[in-house]
């Protein structure tokens, strides 16, 4: 049975990282709009974010402009790959079900 | 593995373990899905209002100044260019608000190209109108109006077509290309007939690539 990461397996993390993932290669997203896009609070977001980037999934930069900053997130290629190897990882499990119930019949037979 | 009353609920917490793999492929596809319907507009949206402005505004010049100088319905002479113009700035509108809809808090090399292609319709009709300005000037009045109308209109052929260009989209390219043929022919007809070519061929082409993007969308989301 494959190992599922456990970076992503929490819901929030899973849908703020394959939101990121939509977007084109280089292009990042302002953490107000990725708010929109998740319909999630800023603290919940922010804590989300924290725990991606530890793991490298994403990369969030911080620039000023006028007084106010802005923050932007970006999937790094490592996060990229994270998704895709849950993703393969899911449907293998998905695949595995229904051997795993077929496997005790076809020895007792 | 039956999931409970907590994890459906969950969007943040990590007792989200207790899903089923079928449900987490499902979460994925859902937010994949619900993500693209944010950050792409509905291209009937942002073609069709230029499609209805195209059709009524031209359809009213041809009707009131056909071919040959032949008036179809007596409408009052400012009132075709006057449903023109208004439905151009509608149109303008309701792309420049659906476009920032989706498009704002985007960062990076996409934005850049749509800051870039914004641009090349500004400048562009910056650039072509005061020539055509001039030009038109010493012409008739009805050959001056049709200078006018195939200039403005072989500029959105060409704009499309590098719009399909930027994005690789082959619809758009087609629509560019189909809108400038189409106009090619309409301004060797001359004032009138070319009216009734770009009502009919590229108002009603700007309406059906809006309709057909929107379904290749649609069925590209469901697969």
């Amino acid at each position: 049975m494959p190992e599922l990461d456990p970076v992503i397996h929490a819901q929030g993390r899973l849908r703020a990282l394959v939101t990121l993932a939509t977007l084109l290669p280089g292009d990042r997203l302002t953490f107000p709009r990725m708010q929109e896009l998740l319909d999630m609070t800023a603290g919940n977001l922010l804590t989300h974010l924290r725990k991606l980037e530890e793991a490298d999934y994403v990369d969030v930069r911080k620039r000023s402009r006028g007084r106010s900053s802005v923050t932007s997130i970006a999937i790094t290629p490592h996060g990229r790959s994270a998704l895709e190897g849950y993703r393969i990882g899911l449907r293998q499990l998905l695949d595995d079900v229904p051997q795993a119930d077929e496997a005790p019949s076809s020895t007792a037979s | 593995m039956e999931p409970t009353t907590s994890s459906v609920h969950d969007v943040d917490g990590d007792d989200g373990t207790e899903l089923t793999a079928a449900q987490r492929l499902a979460v994925i596809d859902a937010q994949e899905q619900a993500t693209q319907r944010q950050l792409e507009p509905d291209p009937l949206l942002m073609l069709g209002p230029w499609g209805v402005a195209w059709l009524l505004g031209f359809g009213l010049l041809f009707l009131r100044f056909g071919p040959d100088g032949r008036t179809f319905v007596d409408l009052p002479d400012w009132l075709p260019l006057a449903t023109l113009f208004t439905g151009l700035v509608l149109a303008a509108t309701i792309t420049a608000v659906l476009g920032y809809r989706s498009y704002h808090g985007i960062e990076g090399p996409s934005s850049l190209q749509g800051a870039m292609y914004g641009w090349s319709w500004f400048l562009g009709f910056g650039a072509l109108m005061p020539i055509v300005a001039r030009m038109g000037n010493q012409l008739p009045a009805d050959e001056e109006g049709l200078l006018w109308g195939a200039a403005a209109v072989a500029l959105t052929g060409v704009l499309y077509m590098a719009g399909g260009a930027v994005w690789r989209d082959r619809w758009m390219f087609a629509l560019g290309a189909w809108i400038a043929t189409t106009n090619v022919i309409g301004a060797m007809a001359g004032p009138g007939w070319h009216s009734l070519i770009v009502a009919v061929a590229g108002g009603g082409g700007l309406l059906l690539a809006g309709v057909t993007t929107t379904v290749v969308m649609r069925r590209r989301r469901a697969r």
